[in-house]
């Protein structure tokens, strides 16, 4: 009987040779318990050793499906004939069968044969020792975890993160280069360093050039425009730059070169960048573009660490040294960190970038995450996120608009601005509304309670609408959110609670509002109609008032 | 019973604190405090009874292992890092009784681990490997843990901790069919089960059969309500103990972890222990 004992570094057939042992289970472990005892069971009949990993790993992928891979079926049949086959699993026995007709068994006393040579395998395998057994095993199962995992060296975020770092050392060291050959040069021909700006062209055309006196017998139509051109050729005549040899020229030539091969490598890695950008993570591409996005994954560290960001961090990355300043000293915080650079908020008008960076971010959080962490490999959802809040931006600017146009809701109407004009309020826009006692109802007004219940059922209706269209409204400043918040909570407590104390709280808060013109008329008129109804109250009602306050404060 | 304390002298790693024998907390011989927790707060490092485990005390008391790969951590554990008499560095990391149960059963008092230097340990239910990676930090570079995960998610975790300790093998199977993995796993000495599964007593057994050598041992887990939420903790252990004996895995040691989560039980035993003999 031949047993076939799979290991990381190849296929080993043991001869048994004493086959009697077999029909003793308990006793055959005791058998392997050392290595000379172990060789008078079995001994090594062939060993087929994996090429490399690659092979190892094929071989063992086809055992899991049941299969012998060829390199496998090659040495049973070399090795095999006319013998039974031990082998540790029973499908893959079948399969042997059936192909290559060598009758299979598997049994408890193949298992315990099994446990035996796994045991002494080290000195039944001579010529591999554990040493080399280690490595081999531990490639094997690293390539076996990632077959399993579907590890697709295409989805490695490490080729972004380099690849960004790379880009922002190019430009730097681009840059350097470049002054490096406007200084040197402009030894030689100074005006030539204020006619043309642009880094790459200046280089070209030095390249070009060489010493200024060939500037007016060559042709820079390809480099430059005509104007540039005609400029450059005046000022290499009357030029106050030195002579330079032909010598420094060439080293001077050769700067050039360097810089401008350097600028064709930043285009590569750009476009490289792009489409790692596009595989890695599309549908953060799709909604940050490019750039942005693989500076978040920089500055995140790896895609799975930014994904397990929420959205309010992602909308501050890159801004931390403003941030923690600002928590330390209780100042605002910034808005708006790497994402500031997004095309979406950069198409926002300045007073809407801080809520498209807010929306943005949280879109663009819920992007990373289907990146890192779903199977799916389009940007559909990048691009209906983007849909989404290009229509958000366009809404919020239409608010703005609509604000400015006016609505016919009792807003007063926007005068022209004047600044001369003395009458009215001087330099404001609009007067302050004054209270116009004569659009008050006048109904029920003798029994107090009932006054209290219309008034104030009349203020719950003027409430609703203020906070309705304060909710349409762009909110802007804290103060006028607190309010809204007091107004929240004043709504629903005065539900429960009796007219009277919603009074005393709009006494309360008429009295730490502070009068802003543009929007509080309303606030005004509710103001001058408490004034009125004090002046009104009966004494009587306020002692109810009194007593009431009393027992709440109890 | 043999003191296990006896046998640190092998490896020769330079753990630093290395003595003669029987020692206790390492006070008078060189400089072995350090800075490292919270603020350099002054901290002793011991070696706890078992081999390969270390104590820190300071403040509290933590458990900690001497890390295989200096500057590595799995997560966000904590570091303590202790000057030698030569003024190089050890550093080790605080094993969390709350994250893993094995620590949890040395906080207890187990009285035996069995997990010493230079074993072979074959780890079912590895996860992401955060007690993997301490026992990897016991059994050091002449040991070795194979460790089985079934889930890719924990499993990608597994390989990427891998990558840097070379004494651990990721094996993303499940642990229900280990001829799956027959060709990766030698003979091991120790089998930790945590993986939380019904039949997890069939399991572990038929692993034993594949890989444990005669004589090894082993630790399982048992989650009550993992196994039968109907029963009540006893009676779950008392039954997975008996579906183990049939097995010939013989418990040794039942430890209860009630201090740190609910109705969980540790078993520690031996496999197919040599009987005595009748001369």
């Amino acid at each position: 009987m031949i047993i076939l004992v799979e290991t990381p570094a190849g296929f080993a057939l043991f001869k048994v040779k004493d086959e009697g042992k077999l029909a003793n289970i308990e006793d055959l472990a005791k058998e392997f318990e050392t290595p000379d005892s172990a060789r008078k069971i079995v001994k090594l009949k062939a060993f087929d050793k994996f090429d490399n990993t690659s092979e190892a790993l094929e071989a063992v992928v086809k055992l899991h499906e049941g299969t012998p891979s060829k390199g496998l079926r090659k040495f049973l049949k070399a090795n095999c004939e006319g013998e039974t086959l031990a082998v540790a699993d029973s499908k893959l026995g079948n399969v042997i069968k059936e192909k290559l007709k060598i009758d299979c068994v598997h049994n408890n006393a193949v298992m315990e044969l099994l446990r035996g040579v796994r045991s002494q395998f080290t000195e039944l395998l001579s010529g591999l020792g554990d040493q080399d057994m280690a490595p081999m095993r531990l490639g094997l199962s690293h390539s076996l975890a990632r077959y399993k995992l579907k590890f697709s060296s295409d989805k490695v975020d490490t080729m972004i993160i380099q690849a960004i770092g790379l880009l922002d050392d190019l430009d730097k060291e681009l840059n350097t280069y470049a002054m490096r050959v406007r200084e040197w040069y402009g030894w030689h021909f100074p005006e030539l360093a204020k006619i043309i700006s642009d880094n790459i062209l200046y280089a070209k055309s030095v390249k070009l050039m060489g010493n200024r006196i060939n500037a007016a017998k060559l042709d820079f139509s390809e480099i430059l425009s005509e104007e540039i051109e005609a400029d450059l050729k005046e000022a290499a005549v009357i030029s106050m730059g030195t002579e330079v040899s032909d010598l420094d020229l060439l080293h001077i030539r050769e700067l050039c070169d360097q810089v401008l091969s350097l600028s064709e490598y930043r285009a590569q890695l750009y476009d490289y960048l792009k489409s790692r950008m596009n595989t890695v993570a599309p549908n953060l591409t799709a909604l940050v573009g490019e750039l942005v996005g693989a500076r978040l994954i920089s500055h995140g560290g790896s895609l799975l660490n930014l994904s397990k960001q929420p959205g309010s961090t992602v909308q501050i990355l890159g801004a931390e040294k403003a941030l923690f300043r600002a928590l330390k000293t209780k100042h605002a915080t910034p808005k708006y960190g790497l994402i500031y650079h997004a095309s979406v908020v950069g198409q926002a008008a300045p007073k809407h970038k801080g809520k498209i960076s807010r929306s943005l971010a949280a879109k663009a959080a819920l992007a990373i995450r289907f990146d890192a962490l779903g199977d799916g490999q389009d940007n559909t959802m990048g691009l209906e996120n983007r849909a989404k809040l290009e229509a958000r931006l366009r809404n919020l600017e239409g608010k703005d608009l609509g604000r400015l146009s006016g609505s016919a809701k009792g807003k007063p109407k926007i005068e022209v601005y004047d600044k001369d004009k003395k009458k009215g309020s001087g330099g404001l826009i609009t007067p302050a509304k004054t209270y116009n006692a004569a659009a008050d109802s006048l109904l029920g007004q003798t029994p107090a309670k009932s006054e209290d219940g219309e008034e104030s059922s009349k203020k719950k209706d003027k409430k609703k609408k203020k906070k309705v269209e304060e909710e349409e409204e762009a909110e802007k400043e804290e103060p006028s959110k607190k309010k809204k918040k007091k107004k929240v909570e004043e709504e629903e407590e005065a539900e429960k609670e009796e007219p009277s104390k919603k009074k005393k709280k709009k006494k309360a808060e008429a009295e730490t509002e502070v009068v802003e013109v543009a929007k509080e008329e309303k606030k005004n008129k509710k103001k001058r109609k408490h004034e009125e109804e004090e002046t009104t109250e009966t004494p009587a009602k306020k002692k109810d008032k009194k007593e009431k306050k009393k027992k709440n404060k109890d | 019973m043999t003191h296990p304390q006896r046998r640190r002298g092998g490896g020769g790693r330079g753990r630093g604190l290395a003595t003669g024998g029987g020692g206790s907390a390492v006070r008078g011989r060189g400089s072995e405090s350090g800075g490292g927790i919270k603020g350099g707060g002054k901290v002793l490092v011991a070696p706890h009874r078992h081999a390969g485990v270390f104590i820190a005390k300071s403040k509290g008391d933590a458990l900690v292992t001497k890390n295989l790969v200096p500057g590595e951590i799995i997560y966000d554990e904590k570091r303590i890092f202790v000057q030698n008499e030569d003024r190089s560095t050890v550093e080790y990391r605080v094993w969390n009784p709350h994250r893993s149960k094995l620590a949890a059963a040395i906080n207890i008092g187990v009285d035996n681990i069995w997990i010493k230097p230079g074993l072979k340990v074959l780890y079912l239910g590895a996860s992401s490997g955060y007690s993997v990676s301490h026992v990897s930090d016991i059994v050091g570079h002449e040991g070795c843990v194979y460790a089985v995960e079934h889930s890719h998610i924990c499993g990608s975790d597994l390989v990427n901790m891998t990558e840097k300790r070379t004494n651990v093998i990721p094996i993303i199977e499940d642990a229900r069919h280990p001829a799956k993995y027959r060709m990766l796993v030698g003979m091991v000495d120790i089998i930790l089960c945590d993986i939380n599964q019904p039949d997890q007593a069939t399991i572990i057994a038929t692993n034993a059969s594949y890989f444990l050598k005669p004589g090894g041992h082993f630790m399982i887990t048992i989650s009550a309500n993992s196994i039968d939420s109907k029963l009540s903790a006893e009676t779950v252990y008392q039954k997975e103990v008996e579906k183990l004996q049939m097995e010939e895995l013989k418990p040794t040691e039942i430890l209860p972890l009630d201090n740190c989560e609910g109705d969980h039980a540790c078993v520690f035993g031996g496999y197919r222990l040599p009987r005595k003999q009748n001369s």
